[in-house]
């Protein structure tokens, strides 16, 4: 400790801008992990509490998917011996056409029977509302919100509010302000509550229920009800408690979360090499320090445990810094997610808190912290090693030893070959991640050993464009492979994320952009939300005849589609019109032939999966499907496997013949409508819009207006993965600014006797320059390479264990191409700063140094 | 003395001799109909004597235990048009669909919970249902005078198989007339709710309370029902007491 407060403070203090970005490095990459992780157990609890909040006292709820069911399974529910109270719920959220105010969950319950599951505190003056249903269940248009909604809108009882219905925007009527207790916090207090056959009408449910909340009858355990439940009601129907929407949210989430925890780890990987690189630096730079004290007596242990508690320090101060700025970028990381997840996911939850967990502040300090000692752990050694008599004559400390050099490098061939052979039984997890961690690491041992070929191959080149400066700057990284190697390390590693995430995102998109072209051609859609997520919003199906009437209109597809959880996985049943797709959409089938395909399914003898349903659920060609259906248990072969995505997580394709029969439901939530060749597509859908307006309130978006959409919903969904990018590259940057810090300092004579024969101001700020930007061309080089090798295996993760999807391997080039001059333009901007403070130094102070 | 002892021996031998159940039963013998009309006016006072009042109409057909009445509001503007139909059945609970005529359907009161208040009155859903005397044990506790007149008090306990939101009830029936003058519904030992039956007339030799007032002691508030327009026995026709039939003259 003594050593520490007479050595390394003062040390500290003099380098403090270089202390402070390598802390920098920690404080991004703890920051990124703990709002990442912050964020995401926030949005799980949001819709846990959602759940939480407006089950009340229910212990079991009966659904069936998305679908829901038919009224009269409620009277099969209520007979059920060991039923207490079952009561009928619709859930949905709509939008609230109130500027600022988004949309707002709607439940719709029965109130003759349901304030025996939920407390409806109400304000006193509208405790009659709730006395006396009567009135709120004669006016349809009946509605309680919360007093946080009331108040954030300045409502009071008898205002009206603007709700977008299957009828279009209709206006409600405030009948009761709920107190603010329990159920009134769910959904961030953007909740109401509606008579469940009002619910039924305004948001087109026919005669059907979402599900059935359930409390056992007393002296009966929910274990019993629920068996008695699932003896009467078959395997068609779910009967969970409350709790198991959380996990099937978490379950649809689940390849979201888990590409957000491998950028949080890179993002911390990459402030390692920040601190490695750091560490390396000081180590060279105080070497005569700790020749001195070696002679002194000091021991090696000594010597290291310095460096160690530098480290720790160091670690400790900025995971704590960190920990503290992710939590403050955690709540807008959230609400942003929050937002996507709702549109695209129809998911009704929304972040009104933070839910800061202890032991993952404590996990990411400590994991900082660790990086950190672990990133100076190879220097603390290399400082302990110094040999006291070398240690004090000056000279060139930054070269690898051959030795070094050459052992690294069979560990990287050794690391090379091993994942070479784990490709080969890539289809085995562990054989998969294993290569993948080796490819990586030995891309990062062979980085020193590269970076100085690059430094070498370039040199004739720098010396040929600037002959001086070049040659210097040159000189500077060949001369210092371990200064440069580890800021090159920390670059390429944050590029090789870049192109793993880019490379995705643009196979995502070009995969998504084949798939528009070929599934999503009618000329127009009938959807009663521009929000296509929203399956809560039905329409009967007759609209199809209606709109095939209107002139100019040649063929109309119906739609319904809904989640269903299939063996705990949460995926998308898809009800098509099979022999009126199969004449406009001609898809590739990955396994069986498109017509067999067709036919089959058509005839309701099968039904065909996307990539992602057999990837995830491991079914393959002819296995039957066996979904659970109002009717009873649905069993389907797969009769053909497409590209699909609808839903990351799966869907299913069945006719909807099959779906009308099994699912006694004839709605649908979106038509598909193709316009008669030569036929103005813009008039027909006027005339289809007039036709509509009259008896329904639907919306009519044109073919461009989907995909805009579509395309939309990706990019909020990436923006995420872009922002972590940046903070990524962010880091690089910080460690090129280091090591331009570091290298301006090692070579403060060199560049002072550069000054004293005669050297330009210009000349030497372009050698600091050169240098920056030729760190940041080699890292480019390296990114690439390793890049290239990432995405490969970022491909095959997403295939196997994020989603299912299959997505070609394209590299995203035009992507590299933006990222040289972003890399080019950070490394100069990094050297403006080390460049001033070389030129404008005291010469005198510079001649003396060392 | 002796007028004491010849009073409390003749009070035994008259519970000796009177069996409670004949007499419950002689008193809903008594209001025995084909049908029923009235017009009806709940006035609830709440315990801040806040008074709402609503209008209905009442027809019923049948009587004790198999039942069937539709009840239809008409005031005020905002219910009116609400219709409730109830299937009485001596087995089992009722069944009740109501009628709405904003949303052009009706619905099943699933009366799982039947201590549910009556739309916003001190009655409970159970408290409107007819009582079946095969499901409630009967015991004599004396004679009492109440609003001027000799009643039997009787004790009503439901049996077993009976599920009740009280453990048992009170009935004051009028020995003159065999009206009902007070029902007091207790759970365990406390009161929960008080019916008292007055202004009793005889219409068409049925005598009939032509108000109740039902306080409900844990709100301490009131509901009265006045009856008006009584007629009973008038000519109705079994198919207006139908699912169907509430759309239909809504």
């Amino acid at each position: 400790m003594m050593l520490f407060r007479l050595l390394s403070w003062p040390y500290l203090r003099r380098h403090l801008v270089r202390w402070i970005l390598t802390v920098a490095g920690i404080v991004l990459g703890v920051g990124v992990f703990v709002a990442m992780h912050t964020a995401n157990r926030s949005i799980f609890s949001a819709f846990d509490r959602t759940v939480d909040q407006i089950a009340g006292s229910t212990q079991l709820q009966v659904s069936a998917g998305e679908f829901g069911f038919d009224e009269s399974v409620l009277e099969r529910v209520q007979s059920v011996r060991e039923v207490g109270i079952a009561v009928p719920v619709i859930e949905a959220t709509v939008d609230t056409n109130i500027p600022g105010q988004g949309s707002i969950l709607i439940l719709g319950i029965d109130m003759t029977g349901d304030r025996n599951l939920r407390d409806y505190e109400l304000k006193d003056a509208d405790e009659a509302i709730m006395d006396d249903p009567l009135v709120f269940l004669a006016q349809p248009d009946s509605l309680m919100v919360t007093q946080e909604f009331a108040g954030r809108n300045n409502l009071t009882v008898n205002s009206k509010i603007p709700l977008s219905t299957i009828e279009g925007i209709q206006q409600f009527t405030v009948r009761g302000i709920m107190s603010s207790t329990g159920m009134t916090r769910a959904f961030g207090g953007n909740f109401a509550v509606m008579d469940i056959y009002a619910a039924q009408q305004v948001l087109g449910r026919g005669r059907r229920f979402d599900r059935i909340d359930v409390r056992a009858k007393d002296g009966i355990t929910i274990d019993e009800c629920q068996a008695a439940l699932k003896a009467t009601l078959g395997p068609s129907f779910d009967v969970d408690p409350p709790s198991a929407r959380g996990r099937h949210f978490e379950a649809l989430l689940q390849s979201y979360s888990t590409a957000m925890m491998i950028s949080s780890l890179f993002a911390l990987m990459v402030g390692m090499f920040i601190i490695y690189n750091s560490f390396a630096i000081a180590v060279t730079h105080r070497r005569a320090e700790i020749g001195i004290l070696r002679a002194l007596g000091a021991t090696r242990g000594q010597i290291q445990r310095l460096f160690l508690l530098e480290s720790i320090v160091a670690g400790t101060l900025g995971s704590v810094v960190g920990a503290v700025v992710g939590i403050a970028a955690a709540l807008g990381i959230a609400r942003w997610i929050s937002r996507v997840l709702e549109t695209a996911g129809g998911v009704a939850q929304r972040v009104s808190e933070l839910q800061v967990d202890a032991s993952l502040i404590a996990l990411a300090i400590v994991a900082g912290t660790g990086t950190s000692v672990l990133a100076a752990w190879i220097p603390a050694r290399n400082a302990a090693r110094v040999d006291p008599v070398q240690a004090l004559q000056k000279g060139k400390y930054q070269v690898l030893s051959v030795g070094e050099n050459r052992r690294r490098r069979w560990i990287a061939l050794a690391a090379f070959l091993i994942a070479s052979v784990c490709l080969f039984f890539s289809y085995s997890k562990p054989f998969f991640y294993t290569g993948y961690v080796l490819m990586i690491g030995a891309g990062l041992l062979l980085a020193p050993a590269l970076t100085l070929l690059l430094s070498k191959t370039l040199r004739p080149i720098l010396k040929r464009i600037l002959p001086a400066e070049g040659t210097l700057a040159a000189d500077s990284l060949v001369e210092a492979p371990r200064r440069t190697s580890a800021t090159v390390s920390a670059l390429m590693l944050s590029l090789a994320m870049v192109v793993g995430f880019g490379g995705f995102a643009h196979s995502f998109y070009s995969s998504i952009q084949e798939w528009m072209d070929n599934a999503l051609n009618p000329d127009f859609f009938v959807a009663p939300s521009e929000n296509l997520a929203t399956r809560s919003l039905t329409f009967p199906a007759e609209i199809s005849s209606v709109i095939e009437r209107v002139d100019g209109v040649d063929q109309v597809q119906v739609v319904r589609d809904a989640r269903v959880t299939y063996h705990d996985v949460p995926v998308m049943v898809i009800s098509i019109e099979t022999e009126k797709v199969a004449s406009t959409v001609h898809r590739t089938p990955v396994a069986g032939s498109l017509e067999e395909m067709n036919r089959l399914t058509a005839e309701g003898k099968g039904l065909f999966v996307s990539e992602s349903f057999a990837t995830n659920l491991k079914t393959k060609m002819g296995d039957v499907v066996e979904l659970p259906t109002p009717s009873g248990l649905l069993k389907l072969p797969i009769v053909g496997i497409i590209r699909d995505y609808s839903d990351l997580r799966g869907s299913l394709f069945i006719d909807r013949s099959v779906y009308r029969d099994w699912w006694k439901d004839d709605t649908a939530n979106i038509a598909r409508v193709y316009v008669k060749k030569g036929e103005n597509v813009e008039a027909v859908r006027q005339r289809v819009i007039n036709t509509l307006s009259s008896q329904y309130r639907l919306l009519v978006l044109t073919n461009r207006e989907v995909r805009d959409w579509i395309m939309k919903l990706l990019d909020q969904w990436f923006a995420m993965t872009y922002n972590q990018i940046v903070v990524a590259v962010l880091v690089a940057v910080l460690g090129i600014v280091n090591t331009l810090t570091v290298s301006i300092t090692d070579r403060k004579r060199e560049l002072g006797v550069m000054q004293a024969v005669g050297g330009l101001r210009k000349q030497i700020r372009w050698t600091v320059w050169i240098e920056a930007l030729t760190i940041g061309v080699i890292g480019l080089i390296l990114g690439t390479c390793l890049g290239a090798v990432n995405l490969y295996y970022t491909l095959g993760m997403i295939k196997r264990d994020l989603g299912g999807i299959g997505l070609d391997y394209i590299f995203p080039s035009a992507f590299m191409i933006l990222m040289v001059p972003i890399i080019l333009g950070a490394a100069w901007i990094a050297a403006l700063g080390p460049a001033e403070a070389a030129v404008r130094g005291s010469l005198v102070e510079a001649l003396e140094y060392e | 003395m002796s007028r004491v002892l010849t009073s409390a021996f003749s009070t035994f031998f008259v519970l000796l001799q009177v069996d409670p159940r004949q007499i419950v039963e002689e008193a809903q013998r008594r209001t025995t109909t084909q049908s029923q009309r009235y017009e009806g006016t709940l006035r609830v006072i709440d315990a801040r004597n806040k008074v709402t009042e609503k209008r209905w109409q009442y027809d019923r057909i049948g009587s004790h235990g198999s039942s069937k009445a539709v009840l239809r509001f008409t005031a005020p503007p905002e219910v009116k048009g609400v219709a409730l139909l109830v299937l009485n059945h001596p087995d089992r609970s009722s069944d009740q669909w109501m009628w709405t005529p904003a949303l052009n359907r009706d619905r099943r009161i699933a009366l799982q919970d039947r201590s549910t208040r009556f739309f916003g009155t001190d009655f409970s859903f159970e408290d409107l249902e007819e009582r079946d005397t095969n499901q409630f044990d009967f015991k004599l506790l004396g004679e009492e005078s109440l609003d001027s007149a000799v009643c039997w008090k009787v004790q009503s306990t439901p049996r077993q198989a009976k599920v009740s939101q009280y453990t048992h009830s009170y009935l004051w029936i009028r020995k003159d007339n065999y009206a009902f003058a007070q029902i007091e519904n207790y759970d365990k030992d406390h009161l929960v709710r008080r019916a008292h039956y007055s202004d009793i007339r005889n219409d068409q030799g049925i005598w009939t309370a032509h108000q109740i007032d039902m306080h409900d002691l844990r709100r301490n508030s009131h509901t009265i029902l006045t009856i008006e327009k009584l007629q009973y026995n008038v000519p109705m026709n079994g198919d207006a007491f139908t699912r169907e039939a509430l759309s239909r003259e809504s």
